[in-house]
């Protein structure tokens, strides 16, 4: 024992010594900032795989949706091609879901209530323009509005959802990216048969992923 | 100030991460012990005694649940612990400032 800090003696020794160092300012400032920084990675939304699997979801959906409406005369794509984008725009909801409930595992109180509200909304939204669109194609709807609306009402409805993510969050990527979809879905419609669906996968698919590249680009900036 | 001064509750390894992982979350969220440890990469054991203290200063609560026939424990900080966060990284940041 030769040197004897007297900051150390408000605080009674303990068995855990090792965990009892006591760090100095610099060195406690860094603590929190990690630990900020290991909570954020830890629980809030990945923004790069959000935007990523909806960027590739509907790149491919789309794609594949044009190039067979662009071969029949009346512009409408094959069934099996909305087999496809579907069952991909499914996987896009399904990894959302898994990824914000995993997330939120652990954590209760208001920001897990939060994110599962948010989760729901997109369930009970797609159930929405599916009555919607179920409504409109009973009424007498020709094929072209028929798919005119379903991809515009798509759009929409993710587009106001990630708008409405970017507030609870406050992440701006998030809102830019949600306007960004709803414009380019509203758009898209303007554009009639075939080319909205091309529309909608450069823009609204290639907008995502460029999405997902500008959020990768500053997890790498803030992680330096 | 010198860091002397610094609440010695807060002003140890351990228990600065506890409180400061705790603080990031917003008030009234709680976090499970699990997830808790998960984030800190502490035992069990260690984790206790430090949030025994923290409790004892009032500055974490601490409530027991089931969920089924599972024990699970939540954490947060309370409206002193969170205070008492916000001063000590004041402090630290006016003491690396060089003013005091």
């Amino acid at each position: 024992m030769t040197t004897h800090d007297p900051a150390l003696g408000s605080s009674a020794p303990s068995p855990e010594a090792p965990d009892e160092q006591l760090p100095d300012a610099a060195s406690a400032l860094d603590i929190i900032r990690a630990q900020r920084a290991a909570v954020r990675d830890g629980f809030e939304p990945d923004t790069r795989v959000l935007f990523g699997v909806w960027g590739v979801s509907w790149l491919v959906g789309n794609l594949v949706l044009y190039s067979t409406a662009r071969s029949t005369p009346d512009h409408t794509p094959a069934g099996w091609s909305f087999a496809i984008y579907f069952a991909l725009l499914a996987a896009a909801i399904a990894v959302t879901i898994v990824h914000v409930i995993r997330r939120s595992v652990g954590v209760a109180g208001p920001s897990s209530t939060s994110g599962a509200m948010f989760g729901w909304a997109w369930t009970i939204g797609f159930i929405g323009v599916f009555l919607v669109m179920t409504g409109l194609t009973n009424a007498g709807a020709n094929p072209e509005i028929v798919n005119l609306g379903w991809s515009s009402l798509s759009c929409l409805l993710v587009g106001v959802l990630y708008l409405a993510g970017g507030a609870l969050w406050q992440s701006r990527v998030l809102y830019v990216l949600g306007g960004w979809i709803v414009l380019v879905g509203g758009a898209s419609t303007l554009a009639g048969l075939p080319g909205s669906f091309l529309v909608m996968a450069l823009a609204g698919g290639g907008g995502m992923l460029l999405g997902a590249l500008a959020s990768h680009v500053r997890e790498y900036r803030d992680a330096r | 100030m010198t860091e002397a001064e610094l609440d010695p509750v807060i002003h140890s390894q351990a228990r600065l991460r506890v409180v400061a992982t705790l603080a990031t979350f917003p008030a009234g969220d709680r976090i499970a012990f699990t997830k808790l440890q998960q984030l800190l990469d502490m035992t069990p054991g260690n984790l206790s005694t430090h949030l025994r203290k923290l409790e004892e200063a009032g500055y974490v609560d601490v409530v027991k649940s089931f969920q089924g026939r599972t024990p699970v424990t939540h954490l947060s900080l309370t409206s002193r612990g969170r205070l008492a966060f916000e001063e000590y990284a004041a402090a630290v940041t006016k003491l690396l400032g060089g003013s005091s």
